[in-house]
């Protein structure tokens, strides 16, 4: 597809009164495909209809400009025809010479009875037959709206453009225009942007949701991709499984936004004190079972004695905003999927590689995989009944949850299905969803399983909807799963803080291990400011024998979580490795050339060393042996990319220098 | 068939009660001031005629409006005549001229700004004031009356209109833009019906105000007209020919106010109209 | 697809506490001349003191004549509501109001527009304690610096908060919303619930509120009345919203249930009660 829009940073600066300059916009750079439906969402002042202004040429941009087909926009025209929010309707003139009048105007070499026609046409498509001859003041703000959306359209726009189209009406009210809307836009295919501030009315029409920072200097501060298929109805789009995910992701950045205005009054600088750069440390978690060694870490003061006496914990709704946290600068450091510090270095989703630094693991294990009970009532009890399954059901592809392409849970449910012949993105449909929303989906039957952590497996089993298919002591003991991370230039700046973060993590981790402690491990993770569960959910697998469901007998799984023993903390290369051999395989990232240097860079031993020696902890070298998993493939360290091209199922990998340097002082 | 018929008739029962709910409590108020008046000339020793003589001595004035005995001895009517015919010249010339001069105030923020302050001096000075200037330039009586009538009314009808232009809402502005309207189409479709209620508030005040001028430049000037009619009644000593002169006057004041608002009303659509 | 358990539908029938405000049989009927036309027929529904109750329906459902009825403002056609075993006649104190649009008094301060309804209320009252009573209400909502403004000075949502002390002040047995947050901008709309939820379970008032927002409804109220479509329109379902409190708008959103009863309201409103505008 061509670009049809391309606003071509844009910047918009108002003079103020007092001489002073006002930044409203600030190098806003968007291309818009034609027939797409984009919407600009943040909160108000932030210069969206300033924006929509520009597109429509009713204001000029101070800088850069805004090309509509190869032309460059100067004026308003009716080939940008805008649908305000206040209706803008001419309240001398009925529903019909309202509309008759733009098309008079603009359509005016038309013959007249084409144009009857197209008017006749339009007042029929908004459904106001029987309103044509009223005056706007005869009737509802609904219809009023509708009036104005025929009016827009009847004059045949290249781009529609719609200000809060129905920002003026009642939620319910807004609800059925909405769908009308957008019957409507697909009917006509005409190319919309429009300015919202309602999430639903957002992700329901929308194909790609452009989320805008706060103003003064507002800019694009994130895109959402709107995957649901068309034609859409309200209800399939509420119960698609990302639906959820993706309002969390948006509602999430606005509340980033609303914090950031009032964070902005007092801004944050690093305290240094008891010899360490800084001690007013951010770190993040999501609410999962083995974000215990933070929270340990904290209540038990662990932080506090080596010297971290103002750490928060901030408890985020999904890894997505732990990565975002991080990369922004928002969050110092955080628990994170073994795989995310790799990915953000590799420049996972097109971004540009930021070095990250995770020099201690934090535990191992602790998911699983959890198929619905519908599966389980079809019989499948194994990876095999399972492509059964696939192959009997033909026109429906199975769709299974994880939580981030980086994960353990997204690479190690792929290789599981992989091992059994079934190709994880053709066979099944893979999406990702935050942990805490995995059960309601199985609930309302959007997704048929999942690979996720606890408590999340427990709670299917408890709620009787799934069953566990496997562990992941099933499928690789002892491997890799949370770790701490943080920016490579944030370890250079605070060197003496990191140390005292790993080594304070290094003491929680032994705390939670110890089997004495886990009553309290459960009474403080079970506290609603960290993971907020009902102990029923969390106790399996942490203090109880695991439960399994599907009428299988519960076990004792010591190694389920495990935070210390057996050389838990120390970073494993060779692991990191073969994250990477998988993160290339599925086309997540590219596989680095220089893969010795970038894992140099992240997996830092010289600190965990210079921790467990300043702790007076055993220094034991993990081995660099070649491991297998559960299905015997042998991964030899040394040859990664023999494994690599081994593997049956595999996307087409990309291998590639990854420059780390020239990023290092950026 | 006879639910309907009950209900049509409760519903004219209830008309004309609305009816005379609105008509009794004047003409009950109308009675009392005109018995009071009776009482105190009766009681007081006053030169004001009573209620009963004005209508005694003035019974040919109230009773035949229409008589003409040449000169400037003719029936009221003929009288308030001449006078609306002066003001329906000078008011029609200012609304026109005001209207034109109020858009295009209201258009050019340069004008706006260049002639605001003039204006603002202007429609302060009182409307006979201008009498002796335009005598002096136009050197006849009716022209001068006109004139007077014209510079008295011209100043609410510029200023509401360039008030409504300047407010018209931006939106439609918008939408103008955004259709690329023609001049024309602008200024006939939206700048015109945007502005017709302050167009109309203007023209109100003004019609009000032509009426109070004529009086009094009739005054002045002599010959036919409702204004000289009084002046020259006092000169007579024909107290109740004034008095009766003055209802004229307030009556018709008040058919000119009701006349333009009704125009106003049918011109207005609904939900245009100011306040 | 919504199967919802039900044990979120309620059931008046496992109700035990002692019913404190009743609907019974309510029906509202206007005559217009072309023959009656009914609005609300039949409603039933019992509140328990101190529950928080949100009613959800079209524009038109007759929601606003329903909470009208409680506040006695109208008087049902047929059926009768009764708080505390009174038939409501009229509008009392004992019943406040708090309208979209405000309804404060202009040419009055934040502090003026409360004292006037403490005066009316308690005129046997002292100067000193009637003032006190305003100033501990204008605390309540936040608004002690801003007592003195005039609501042209203020802001949508302090106006609100204004009108929210003013009823607060008379110390209602049930605080009546007539969709208060509407016309509120998103962030002082979550502000605003937040605060009111507050003031809710530290007074353990009785809320009736009117809502055209469901993720509002599933944050603040304990059941959701769910109207159907007028004319004749009645309760089509209540649903009971079973987070802990006190609630947190991130942890419920965490909840499965939450998007299951969301999912369900949306389906009985966008659906089954479908409202199709003419």
């Amino acid at each position: 597809m061509s670009v049809f829009v391309e606003i071509d940073h844009v910047d918009r600066v108002f003079a103020l009164a007092d001489g002073g300059q006002y930044v409203a916009l600030k190098n806003i750079d968007l291309k818009i495909q034609k027939g797409e439906f984009v919407s600009l969402v943040g909160h108000s002042g932030c210069g969206k209809s300033t924006l929509l202004n520009i597109l429509s040429g009713l204001d000029r941009p101070s800088t850069g400009g805004v090309i509509l087909e190869g032309r460059e926009v100067k004026g308003p025209g009716p080939d940008r025809m805008v649908v305000f929010q206040n209706y803008s309707l001419l309240p001398w003139l009925t529903v019909r010479e309202n509309i008759s009048l733009a098309v008079d105007e603009v359509l005016g070499t038309t013959p007249e009875s084409e144009r009857k026609e197209i008017i006749e046409q339009h007042i029929n498509m908004v459904g106001l037959r029987h309103a044509a001859d009223k005056l706007p003041g005869q009737i509802s703000g609904g219809m009023k709206q509708r009036v104005a959306i025929a009016r827009a359209l009847a004059i045949r726009p290249k781009l529609l453009l719609l200000d809060e189209p129905f920002g003026a009406l009642d939620a319910l009210t807004r609800g059925g225009l909405q769908e009308q809307l957008m019957r409507i836009c697909e009917e006509s295919q005409v190319t919309c942007v429009m300015v919202t501030h309602d999430v639903d009315e957002a992700l329901l029409l929308s194909d790609r949701v452009v989320l805008l920072t706060n103003g003064p200097e507002a800019h694009i501060g994130q895109i959402v991709d709107v995957p649901f298929p068309r034609p859409r109805h309200r209800m399939e789009v509420v119960n698609h499984p990302n639906y959820y995910g993706l309002r969390g992701e948006i509602v999430y950045f606005l509340n980033q936004q609303k914090r950031a205005k009032k964070r902005k009054a007092e801004p944050v600088v690093a305290v240094a004190r008891n010899g360490l750069e800084k001690v007013n440390l951010d770190l993040g978690f999501i609410p999962l079972t083995d974000c215990a060694p933070m929270v340990i870490a904290k209540e038990k003061g662990f932080f506090e004695r080596h010297g971290l006496t103002d750490v928060t914990l901030s408890r985020e709704p999904s890894w997505k905003a732990i990565a975002e946290g991080v990369t922004s600068k928002r969050l110092d450091g955080a628990v994170m999927l073994a795989g995310l510090p790799i990915g953000l270095t590799l420049g996972m989703g097109n971004h540009s590689p930021l070095p990250m630094v995770s020099s201690i693991v934090l535990s191992r294990n602790g998911n699983a995989i959890t198929f619905s009970k519908r599966l389980y009532d079809e019989g499948v009890r194994n990876l095999a009944d399972f492509k059964g399954v696939i192959a009997r059901s033909s026109d429906k592809v199975p769709t299974l949850g994880m939580v981030h392409p980086a994960s353990m849970h997204n690479l190690m449910l792929r290789y599981w299905l992989a091992s059994g012949d079934i190709d994880p993105d053709r066979d099944v449909s893979l999406t990702m969803i935050p942990p805490a929303q995995m059960v309601s989906n199985l609930k309302a039957g959007n997704i048929d399983g999942y690979c996720v952590g606890e408590p999340w497996n427990s709670r299917a089993i408890h709620e009787d909807l799934g069953f566990i298919m496997a562990t992941d002591l099933d499928l690789w003991q002892g491997h890799v799963e949370k770790v701490l991370g943080v920016r490579e230039d944030w370890a250079n700046q605070y060197p003496q803080t990191h140390l005292s973060l790993i080594k304070a993590l290094l003491e929680a981790c032994e705390f939670c291990d110890d089997r004495r402690n886990r009553e309290e491990v459960l009474e403080i993770l079970c506290r609603p400011e960290y993971v907020g569960s009902d102990p029923i959910y969390t106790r399996p697998g942490l203090i109880d024998p695991y439960e399994f469901g599907g009428g299988m007998e519960s076990k004792q799984l010591l190694r389920f979580n495990q935070f210390y023993v057996d050389h838990t903390n120390c970073p494993n290369r060779s692991e990191s490795l073969w994250i990477m051999t998988q993160l290339a395989r599925w086309g997540i990232t590219a596989f680095p050339k220089n893969w010795i240097e970038v894992l140099e860079r992240i997996n830092r031993l010289d600190l965990y060393w210079e921790a467990t020696r300043q702790l007076g902890l055993p220094q034991i070298e993990p081995n660099r042996h070649p491991f297998a998993l559960f299905d015997g493939v042998t991964f030899d360290p040394d040859e990664p990319m023999e494994y690599l091209n081994s593997l049956p199922i595999r996307r087409e990998v990309q291998i590639q220098e990854i420059s780390l340097d020239s990023l290092v002082t950026a | 068939m006879t639910v309907q018929a009950t209900q049509r008739s409760r519903f004219n029962s209830q008309g004309i009660t609305t009816y005379l709910k609105t008509l009794i409590p004047p003409v009950v108020a109308i009675a009392i001031f005109l018995i009071l008046w009776q009482v105190l000339t009766m009681t007081t020793g006053t030169l004001l005629p009573s209620p009963v003589r004005t209508v005694q001595e003035a019974g040919d004035l109230i009773f035949d409006p229409f008589f003409d005995n040449g000169g400037t001895a003719k029936g009221l009517f003929w009288q308030v005549l001449t006078s609306l015919r002066r003001v329906a010249i000078g008011f029609t010339l200012a609304a026109i001229v005001g209207v034109a001069v109020g858009v295009l105030i209201g258009t050019s923020e340069l004008m706006f700004r260049a002639l605001d302050p003039i204006f603002q001096v202007l429609r302060t000075v009182p409307p006979l004031a201008w009498l002796p200037l335009s005598l002096a330039a136009f050197q006849q009586a009716n022209p001068s009356a006109i004139f007077v009538i014209f510079i008295t009314a011209i100043w609410p009808i510029i200023l509401n209109t360039a008030e409504g232009v300047r407010r018209i809402p931006q939106d439609y502005n918008n939408v103008a833009r955004v259709l690329k309207l023609s001049k024309q189409k602008y200024f006939f479709k939206i700048l015109f019906p945007a502005t017709v209620p302050y167009i109309f508030t203007g023209l109100r005040i003004g019609i009000g105000l032509s009426w109070l001028a004529i009086v009094a430049a009739e005054m002045l000037i002599g010959g036919v007209g409702i204004g000289f009619f009084i002046w020259d009644a006092w000169n007579s000593s024909r107290v109740s020919d004034i008095i009766v002169a003055i209802v004229y006057v307030g009556i018709v004041g008040l058919l000119l106010d009701r006349l333009v608002s009704y125009i106003g009303s049918k011109v207005v659509p609904e939900e245009q109209k100011v306040g | 697809m919504q199967t919802l358990n039900d044990a979120a539908l309620s059931n008046q029938a496992t109700l035990t506490r002692d019913p404190y405000l009743v609907i019974e049989n309510v029906s509202k009927v206007y005559p217009t001349p072309t023959g009656s036309y009914t609005v609300l027929e039949n409603i039933n529904l019992t509140v328990q003191e101190g529950e928080f109750i949100c009613v959800i329906g079209h524009s038109g459902c007759g929601k606003s004549t329903l909470l009208d009825m409680v506040a006695g403002f109208r008087k049902p056609s047929g059926g009768e509501v009764r708080l505390q075993e009174q038939s409501i006649q009229e509008p009392g104190p004992d019943r406040m109001v708090v309208f979209q649009n405000y309804s404060l008094l202009p040419w009055l301060t934040a502090f003026e527009n409360v004292l006037l309804g403490v005066n009316s209320v308690y005129p046997e009252k002292s100067q000193s304690d009637k003032e006190a009573i305003v100033r501990e209400h204008l605390a309540l909502v936040g608004l002690t610096e801003a007592a003195n403004k005039k609501p042209g000075a203020l802001s949508g949502g302090m106006k609100q908060r204004v009108s929210i002390a003013r009823a607060l002040a008379l110390r209602p047995k049930v605080l009546i919303l007539d969709e208060p947050f509407g016309a509120l901008d998103p962030i002082t709309r979550e502000e605003l619930q937040e605060e009111l939820v507050k003031i809710w379970q530290d007074h353990q008032i009785t809320v009736l509120m009117i809502t055209h927002d469901i993720d509002e409804a599933l944050f603040l109220s304990d059941r959701l009345v769910m109207m159907t479509n007028g004319p004749a329109a009645n309760i089509g379902e209540v649903l009971n919203i079973p987070f802990e409190r006190p609630r947190d708008r991130a942890r419920i959103m965490e909840d499965p249930n939450y998007y299951e009863l969301r999912n369900y309201a949306l389906d009985f409103l966008y659906r089954r009660f479908a409202h199709d505008e003419e």
